[in-house]
This record gives C-alpha cells, structure tokens and sequence, in this order.
C-alpha cells in the first residue's frame, strides 16, 4: 500500500491536518513541563524526613495566672504523659520539625565573626528527644540527664558544652573531616562540643534548600507556650491524642491545652502547597489528553463517514480491510508526529520560560521521547475504532448512487 | 432574522450531537482551567485597597549587622521589621502623621464563671492610627483614645467573630475580659474585615486571617507581651530581662505610615535619616544608609505575595485555552464542510454570502454561550476544589461580576475567532456546486 490515497486525502483536508497538528503540540508542551512539575513536586512530598512521622503527636499548653509555675506544670505534664499507655517517649520542646516553624541559627568552626555561618535550624530539647522524634543517631552519644537544664525566658543560658548535629549539617561544616568531638561556635562566638551525629533528621521549613541542617542542644525550654513531642507505639496515636487532650486538661486549670495534633497533619499542611499543585496539574492534564483524546475520535469518526465512497472504491478494486485501516493509522501517525516534532520545540520553549521567569529547575530530556511514545500510543488508540469501522465498509458502497 | 438564524443553529447542532458537545466540552474546560486560575491569581495579585494604596507606607531603616547584609539574595535590602526600641522612637519622628507600629502577639481570655474554660486568641498590637489607616470598618463603638496609645490602658478592639463568641454578638462597648490577670475594656467591636491579600502584614503571611482582637501598642511592656510572629537577630546579646529584650537589637515589629502627597514622603524619608544619622552617632545602624519607604503594592511585591505556582498555572491553562479553541476550529472546519451541499443549496436558492457567514456565526456564538455558562460552573467547581486543597479560609476565594463577565466574553469572543475562518470557508462554496456532483 503507498503513500498515495493517504497523502491525497491529507491534502484536501490540509487545514484540518494541520489544526491536528498544532493541538497536539500545545497538548504536548503542557503535558510534559506539567508531568515534570508534578513529578517534582512528588518527589520532593516523599522525602524520607528520618522522623516516625505517623507516631508523633505534637501538643501546645500554655499556662496563665501569676501563681503558674511553668517548670513545676512541664515536669508534671511529662509525667503525666508518658504514664499514658502506648507513649514511648516525651519530651518538651523549643519547636516541633516539619511544622514552618521554627528557629534558625549560624554556626561556625572558626570563632572569627567575619567568617559566614552554616544556616541551620535549631532544636532544645531533653535527652528524650531523638526517642520522642524517632530519629536515629548514626554515631556518637545523646544528651546525659544532667546535661539537660529548665531554659527560662530569661536566663540568657551560656552554650551547651554537648551538641548533637545532623551528617548533613557536620558535611558541610567540615566537608574533609568527621565532625565528631569538634568543637563549632555560635553567633556569640561561644563553642559548643559535637558529641553525638544524627544520622538524618528534616528541620522546620520544608521549603529550605537546608532542611537536612539541624542542631540540637539540650534543655527543656521553659516559656510562654510549651511545646510537647511524644511517640507512640504504631497505630496508638489516634487512641492517645484524645487521652492527652483529656488529662492534660483535667490536671491543671490554670493553662489552655492549646492544640493536640498529629505530626502527619502538620507536615502535610506544610506540603499543601506542593500537594495542590501537583493535583490542579493533575487534573489539567487529565482533561487535555481526554479532549485532544476525544477531537482526534471525533474528527476520524467525521472522516470515515465523509469518505465512504472513497474507502468503498478503494474496497471494491481489492484493498483489504487492514489496508483501509493501516491508512486511517498511518494518516493519524504522520499528523501526530509532525505536531510532535513542533510540539518538542513548544514544549523546550515553555520549559525555557518557566526556567528563566520563576527559577524552576530545568526540565529533564529524557521526558521528551517519553512524551512522543505517549502521544504515539493515544493517538493510535483514538483513531482505531473509527480506522476499524471504516474497514467494515463494504466494497458495494461505492457503486451506490447517493 | 436573527431568530432564524438561532433556529437554524439549533437544528443543525441537534443533526450533529456529538460534535456539538465536544465543541461545547471544548470550550467549557478551556474556560474552565483558564478562569480558576485566573481567578486565583486576581485575589492573589488584586490590591486590597486601591484607594489608598499609594498613600500607606511600610517603612524599613538598616539597623542589621555591619558584616552582611539581612538578606543576602538581596543585599540591597533593609531587614524588613524594626526593633522595638526603633519603632517606638519612630512614633516620635513622625508626630502629626498616621502611623502605626504593630506586631502579632497572643493572650489567654479567663474565664469570667466557673462554666466557661479559658482560651487563646490572636491579637495585633498596634496604635489607634491603624483602624482609620487601615479602613477598618466599626460595627460597635470606635478605636481606642490616643492616650491608650502612651498610658498603656487596657482596652480592647474586638472582631465581630470574637465579639460573637464572648458577647453572642451583642453591643459589648463598655464590657470587660481579664487577660493576663488585667481587667481590659472593650471600647470597639469592627464589622467583618478580611483584607486580601492581608497586605499589612505579608510577612507572617499574605492569606492568614486577620488577628482576633486589637489592643494597645503601650501594653507591651506593661504586660511583657512576646511576638509570636517572625523575629530576626544578628548581634548576640546578653538579654536575662524584658526590658533588655525590648532594647536588642532584634528585628519584630512592623511600621506604617500614611503619607499623603510627594512632599510628606520626602519630608518623612529626611526624618528617617536624621534619626538614623543620630543613631549612628551612637554606634548602632553601622551599615550604610539605606532608609526606605514601599506602598502597598510594592511591599506586596518585595514580599512575593503572589506565589510563582500561581503564575505557571495560569500560563499553563492559557495555553490549554489554546488547544481548546484549536479543537473548536479543527472540529466547526470539519463540521461546515460535512454541510457543504446544503449551504449550496441554500446559495443556489438565492441565499447571499452575507447571510450564510451570519448564520454559521450565530451558531458559533450560540455553541460559545453554552460552553461559557458550563465553563462557570467548572470555574465555581475548581474554585471549590483550590479552597480544599490549599486550606484557604472560607469565602476567600470568590467569583465575584467582573470574573463571571470576563469568563462569559472570553468563552464568546474566542469561540468568535475560532468560528471565523471556517465560517469564511463555508460561505465561499460556490451555490449549486454541491449539487451538481451528487
């Protein structure tokens, strides 16, 4: 079979081919620069954080009245807490990760003001901490008992002797050496000791190209709101918010439980604006290939019905059924290829824009050629049911007068 | 005429249903993308209050380490909060302007029985100048004398919400609430306010609600209250009081000023700088000077308020508005040809050109109107679903007129321009040609 009734019958409709065309380039310029939005943004929502997300619970209290004794209600709720069965770990807390807020700092392995910091966020919490996160600490120690002190508001405490720090803060403070038992300064040129390396932790602010930076020191801060992190056992959380809720509001009448929530919650709120864009892009594009799906159905069914006299001619001089139909696919795969070849150069232009305009990073080639397979294989699954019924036309036809 | 013309359309959208409703869907989900994220753009970018959006003033002075700049992607800029000790100083600079410092803060309401339970609320610490400022509308009473702004009285400023909690919405001008052990007078209850975006204060967040209450910027110290907003520092200082935390050099709280005409603007900014230049006589403010004042739209725009996804998504869906016409052209070219032999027949029966392109754009219009209408109901629908996903407070993200006409003349003017051609195509065939061949 050549070329021949295919190319002819392209020509006379050539608008319409090229409209097709055209379609199916913008279809593929969104598609790919969307999927790659999309895919990114997936990526970045599973990141492994190295914290037992789904077992944390976070709760906020804050105490009211001048006969409130914060360091007395913090070591009571603790208490209290963890007698609470199904809690494995407790502790109080400066902020909680994942959350979008928290505190930063700068650090330094040299006490010379004019050397840039580290940024990274920082933690105080008790020795229960890494337990009560469920992070893992790769080398070193964590925090002795004595080690942790009450940090009231105003007692400007001196810097901790023992620090813990996440591998990819000690990696970018000393990239050439184990950052254990070094010492680091902080803003006020005090030194702190390295004693223990958190193998990986996620910081405060997912949007931070330094979420991997963390420092921990030891204390239990003692402010105006007091931040608890306690883990479960798997599968107890849902079972024990309530009971926190409940006797922490019972114990003491003088303070607001402010908030009893899941960890889960709040990193996914954090993530939200990811999550609803990945899934508005979703949607989008699920509705272009359905509609570039659909028209291409449309316009072959309007063909075939068009070209009855031509198929039946070409029937009744001994074209077989598969010939009408290779010519129906083969028309279809020229005009989706010829928009799939501008449509990669649509598609590297809207990549360009997005790159320069709002700093996205750079698309990804090999989305490309996948993108052309895609469009190869909708297309062809578009136009066979048409292709097919054009087939089934018979010789006869063409010999009828209409 | 025209009725016919409607008819006509009618009858020959019902000969073809199914290319109909694709040229229909086409349309509808083009304006549909198209309008949920134009409509989210326009809350994001619209100004909150045009009016006066050239007159208000977040004001920024350099007070941040001498070593390196407070934002070092931008060094140019100022940190964008002042000190607390510089904002109240400030106040005196600029006596007989508008102008307010604020900050966000947070206190606990005690129970006034023995059946109520306490709890936290949100407050703006501010001067009085920040209701009239601000518009702020009144349903109760008024804004707090000026006095309250130095003597450190406490009264406070409701919302309608939490007036409706307390109060059950009633008149509760004159009421008390202790807070923090203090016994606060409510002097005004405002009338539901959502600014959007919330431009006085982009930095704790440009789609936040505003705070539940408003109470002097005085009490401060008199209640040691803490910013539970943003704070920066550079310097480490030694701070083991209130008192000495008021006086760090850690940047919290936010300035505006109302400055009418160029002249108080250049006026203001000379004050800035001498106050600054008397500063640095002190040793502080060791970095150059770089005093500035940013209208409402400009500290809307030095704070990206806009977010970046939002731009992509309506570049994006413009470009899926495309591929929607795109179709409605590749499917109306085909379907007028399919109507060759009764538009010659039409011809041949003395039909002008003229009358046979009126009537193919009547029925475009016709298919237009119809995809606009199904376009704002996927708009109202996409709306609904951006409110879900990214959790925005109810009733902010509305349609209002202006977004439904620009749907309604977006869905008919590009169906026009995609009706056109193919339309001009089926007016040239030549009358009784069609019928020639049969």
């Amino acid at each position: 079979m050549g070329f021949g009734p295919m190319m002819s019958s392209l020509m006379r409709n050539k608008t319409g081919a090229i409209l097709v065309a055209l379609q199916i380039a913008v279809t593929l310029a969104i598609v790919i620069n969307s999927l790659f939005i999309i895919m990114q943004r997936v990526e970045k929502m599973n990141r492994d954080s190295g914290i037992d997300v789904p077992n944390v619970i976070i709760t906020d209290v804050r105490g009211f009245g001048d006969d409130f004794n914060v360091v007395d209600s913090i070591s009571n709720d603790i208490e209290l807490i963890k007698s609470i069965p199904g809690v494995i770990a407790a502790t109080v807390s400066n902020h909680a990760p994942l959350t979008g807020s928290g505190s930063g700092t700068g650090l330094r392995t040299v006490a010379d003001e004019t050397v840039v910091p580290v940024g990274t966020a920082r933690y105080r919490w008790s020795e229960e901490g890494l337990d009560a996160l469920g992070v893992e600490l790769a080398r070193g120690r964590n925090f002795y008992p004595e080690e942790v002190q009450y940090i009231l508001p105003t007692s400007n405490s001196a810097a901790p002797a023992s620090i813990l720090v996440t591998q990819a803060l000690a990696d970018e403070l000393f990239p050439d050496e184990d950052a254990l038992g070094k010492t680091v300064y902080w803003g006020s040129l005090e030194p702190s000791t390295i004693v223990g390396i958190i193998d990986h932790m996620h910081g405060s602010w997912v949007n931070w190209s330094k979420l991997g930076n963390v420092v921990v020191q030891p204390g239990k801060p003692a402010y105006t709101n007091n931040r608890y992190i306690i883990r479960v056992q798997p599968g107890m959380r849902d079972e024990v918010m309530p009971l926190i809720e409940q006797r922490l509001g019972e114990s003491n009448r003088r303070r607001v439980v402010k908030d009893v929530r899941a960890l889960e919650d709040i990193a996914a709120r954090s993530y939200r604006r990811d999550r609803g864009m990945a899934i508005v892009l979703t949607v989008v594009i699920s509705f272009l290939i359905g509609l570039t799906g659909l028209v291409i159905v449309g316009l072959s069914s309007f063909h075939v019905t068009q070209r009855t006299k031509q198929i039946g001619t070409r029937r009744a001089l001994g074209a077989r059924r598969i010939d009408i139909v290779r010519q129906f696919m083969l028309e279809n795969w020229l005009i989706t290829t010829a928009g799939a070849a501008l449509g990669v150069i649509l598609t590297v232009a809207v990549a360009y824009w997005l790159e320069v305009s709002f700093e996205l990073p750079r698309l990804d080639w090999r989305y490309l050629p996948g993108g052309i397979v895609v469009l190869w294989v909708l297309s062809s699954i578009a136009v066979y049911e048409p292709a097919r019924r054009a087939a089934s036309v018979p010789p006869a036809v063409a010999t009828r007068s209409v | 005429m025209f009725n016919y013309n409607v008819k006509l359309a009618l009858k020959s959208m019902r000969r073809n249903p199914i290319m109909t409703a694709l040229m229909i869907a086409a349309i509808s989900v083009g304006i549909g993308v198209c309008m949920t994220t134009l409509t989210v753009y326009y809350l994001m970018s619209s100004n909150p209050i045009p009016h006066k959006s050239d007159v208000l003033f977040a004001v920024t002075i350099d007070s941040w380490n001498p070593l390196r700049p407070f934002d070092d992607d931008y060094p140019e800029r100022a940190p964008h909060q002042l000190t607390f000790h510089d904002a109240e100083r400030l106040i005196d600079v600029g006596k007989g302007i508008r102008q307010t410092a604020m900050f966000e803060s947070s206190l606990i309401i005690e129970p006034a029985g023995e059946d109520q339970l306490p709890f936290e609320v949100g407050a703006r610490v501010t001067y009085t100048d920040f209701f009239p400022m601000f518009d702020v509308p009144f349903l109760f009473g008024s804004a707090w004398d000026r006095s309250a702004d130095t003597n450190g009285e406490p009264v406070v400023v409701l919302t309608r919400e939490l007036n409706e909690r307390l109060f059950g919405g009633a008149d509760s001008v004159g009421e008390t609430l202790t807070m923090q052990g203090m016994r606060f007078q409510v002097v005004g209850v405002i009338d539901t306010w959502e600014p959007t975006p919330r431009y006085y204060d982009p930095i704790n967040g440009g789609f936040q609600r505003i705070n539940e209450m408003f109470i002097p910027f005085s009490l401060t110290r008199v209640l040691e209250l803490n910013s539970t907003g943003s704070d920066w520092g550079w310097k480490s200082e030694d701070i083991t009081s209130f008192e000495q935390w008021l006086n760090s050099e850690s940047v919290w709280v936010q300035y505006f000023v109302q400055l009418d005409s160029p002249r108080d603007r250049d006026d203001y900014v000379t004050h800035l700088d001498a106050y600054v230049t008397e500063q640095k006589k002190l040793g502080r403010f060791e970095r150059p000077m770089n005093n500035s004042i940013h209208n409402v739209t400009e500290w809307m725009e030095y704070h990206e308020v806009v977010a970046n996804d939002a731009r992509v998504l309506v570049g994006l869906s413009f470009l899926f508005l495309i591929v929607c016409l795109l179709s409605t052209i590749a499917l109306l070219l085909t379907k007028f040809v399919g109507k060759n032999s009764e538009t010659s027949l039409r011809r041949a029966l003395g039909a002008s050109r003229n009358a046979i392109f009126r009537q193919q754009i009547v029925e475009v219009a016709v298919i237009g109107f119809a995809g606009g209408l199904l376009g704002l109901m996927l708009t109202l629908l996409g709306l609904e679903g951006i409110e879900y996903l990214y959790e925005a407070p109810p009733g902010l993200v509305n349609l209002d007129w202006l977004m439904v006409t620009t749907a309604i003349a977006i869905a008919i003017a590009s169906s026009m321009v995609a009706g056109l051609y193919p339309a001009w195509r089926v007016c040239r065939i030549p009358p009784a040609a069609q019928l020639k061949t049969q």
